[in-house]
């Protein structure tokens, strides 16, 4: 289970963070002492650091500057100041991001993920099964065969995969849609899971991915 | 400084040295002197009293004149007391040494307000940015319990959209080192504003159309996030409710510029208000007749889009009579970016 620590002085946000994460299948970690921050967030040996900038002590851009010196854990910095200047800034302390609050729960975890996928080392092809997954084709292929998925559903499909098992809920999957400049509707996402079921029923997985009722999907 | 006006001006003292030239002359007639002399002192003291009066109105005329067309010339009058010379009559300089007095207490006092208005603003963005903690923690709150809580996400997504009006509202009228300039990736500031507005387009039914934005252009990307956000809140808020809406958004890209045009269906904006639609507190028919409106979205946009040097222009038709079904009725925005190959050097 990846860990990730939570450096940020708003007891609210923190304990609602937490809780956000933790549903969200993470480990997470509050840092308490702000007194001795930099070595207290070092001494936690979290594999990602949601960083707030403005903290009691020193301030978030400082602390990245100094983490940075001597770790490589991946940061991203959460803060309510919202200037393209303390972007720049932070990312050139070497922040991996930038997400302004009030930020969507949905795109935060997003994020997270692709953070953290893009910081591990690659663990080679997807697969579903006994499936190969190729992505930018939007092939899924056995031997013996191949299905073809539109884009749609590749990105559909490729988001309940990587959460195999877990409840991928409507909105997750929108916010996938969307980042992907997919703007489409509440209608056509119902449209696209259902031919997705539909194409992956007719090539021999019937009934993977299953309706939880007011929740979302999950794939089998 | 008109030489008639002076001597009426001077009414006074000529009709002393006019009365003073009578007295002599009458003692010089009493005394039975031969005319010639008198018409000799007469033309003596003409000769006399008209280079007075001349050489007085020559030096004022030179401190007058620079004063008043420096004033015309000057967009900022208050400035004209450093154009001029130091006068060499002593009316002049006491009128030198006022306008200096008056000055420098003007000046303090603007000073004063000034003080005042930055302090406020500085208040006012901190403000913003302490208060935008509650709103996150409450949309962290509504997701991690969520149970319908999609009206409750509303009302704090509006909250949202007007704090940050307020934040801009205060940046664009004085922010020197607020923003940055730099080559920015269109499509996704378009998909950050889309994505912040996904709820809305949902719960609207409105369509999104984007193509043709895989570009780059000259800005700050927050500001622009913005922007959009704003033009694409008003096509939300002003679609026409009886056939499918949808904003398309596409950027036609020219040889010295980009221009983005956001185009939706909606009910489109009256002639008469279009030539308004950027002005301050502006809210024209459809604040009035349909969804209630600040008449500051567009004024800030406009205002931003100006200090970043983009163009932004409207265009809108709204379809005649209200039994005709309004089928042509749309409004578009356009933003033109310059290229420019100055910052593209590093």
């Amino acid at each position: 289970m990846k860990k990730i620590l939570i450096v940020e002085d708003d007891l609210s946000i923190c304990s609602e963070l937490k809780e956000l994460l933790k549903n969200a299948g993470y480990e997470v970690e509050i840092l308490r002492d702000f007194s001795n921050s930099k070595e207290n967030i070092l001494h936690a040996n979290a594999d990602l650091i949601l960083l707030d900038i403005n903290i009691p002590g020193l301030n978030g851009e400082m602390l990245l500057r100094e983490i940075r010196k001597e770790a490589d854990i991946p940061v991203i910095m959460v803060t309510s100041r919202t200037s393209e200047a303390d972007e720049v800034l932070s990312m050139s302390y070497g922040a991996d991001d930038y997400v302004t609050k009030p930020y969507n729960p949905t795109i935060l975890l997003l994020r997270i993920s692709a953070i953290l996928k893009r910081t591990e080392p690659a663990e080679g092809r997807l697969r579903y099964r006994d499936l190969n997954v190729y992505p930018a084709k939007g092939v899924l292929a056995n031997e013996n065969a191949e299905l073809s998925l539109t884009k749609n559903e590749m990105i559909i499909f490729k988001h309940l995969l990587e959460r195999q098992n877990r409840i991928v809920s409507r909105d997750e999957l929108m916010t996938e849609l969307w980042d992907n400049n997919e703007f489409i509707n509440d209608n056509a996402l119902t449209v696209n899971i259902s031919r997705l079921r539909a194409k992956l029923a007719d090539f021999g997985y019937e009934n993977v991915i299953e309706t939880k009722k007011k929740q979302g999907y999950i794939l089998q | 400084m008109k030489l008639k006006k002076y001597l009426v001006d001077k009414l006074i003292e000529m009709i002393l040295l006019i009365g003073f030239m009578i007295m002599t002359m009458s003692v010089l007639l009493a005394l039975k002197l031969q005319t010639g002399i008198l018409i000799l002192y007469f033309f003596l003291c003409i000769l006399f009293f008209v280079p007075v009066i001349l050489s007085d109105y020559l030096k004022k005329r030179s401190f007058y004149r620079e004063l008043l067309t420096n004033i015309e010339r000057l967009d900022k009058k208050y400035l004209v007391l450093d154009t001029l010379n130091e006068p060499s009559f002593y009316e002049g300089q006491l009128i030198c040494h006022a306008m200096y007095e008056i000055n420098k207490s003007m000046c303090e006092n603007v000073k004063k307000y000034e003080l005042n208005v930055n302090s406020f603003k500085d208040y006012l963005e901190m403000w913003v940015h302490e208060v935008k903690i509650p709103i996150a923690s409450l949309l962290l709150m509504c997701h991690n319990h969520s149970v319908d809580v999609k009206k409750y996400k509303e009302q704090l997504r509006r909250m949202d959209f007007y704090t940050d009006q307020v934040l801009y509202y205060v940046r664009c009228e004085h922010a020197e080192n607020d923003y940055i300039i730099k080559e920015v990736e269109l499509d996704r500031v378009i998909n950050e504003s889309a994505q912040k507005n996904r709820e809305d387009f949902l719960a609207g039914d409105v369509a999104l159309k984007v193509e043709n934005v895989d570009m780059k252009v000259m800005t700050d990307k927050k500001w622009l996030e913005f922007i959009l956000n704003q033009i694409i809140n008003n096509s939300i808020k002003y679609k026409a409710n009886n056939r499918e809406s949808y904003i398309h958004i596409y950027a036609e890209d020219f040889k010295d510029k980009t221009v983005l045009h956001i185009r939706d269906n909606g009910i489109g904006i009256a002639a008469s208000d279009l030539p308004n639609v950027f002005k301050k507190s502006f809210t024209g028919e459809n604040g009035r007749k349909h969804a209630k409106s600040t008449g500051m979205g567009l004024y800030i946009a406009k205002m931003l889009c100006d200090r970043l040097g983009h163009k932004v222009e409207v265009l809108s038709e709204q379809s005649g009579s209200e039994a005709d079904d309004n089928s042509e009725s749309f409004t578009e925005l356009r933003i033109t970016f310059v290229k420019n190959d100055f910052y593209k050097v590093r």
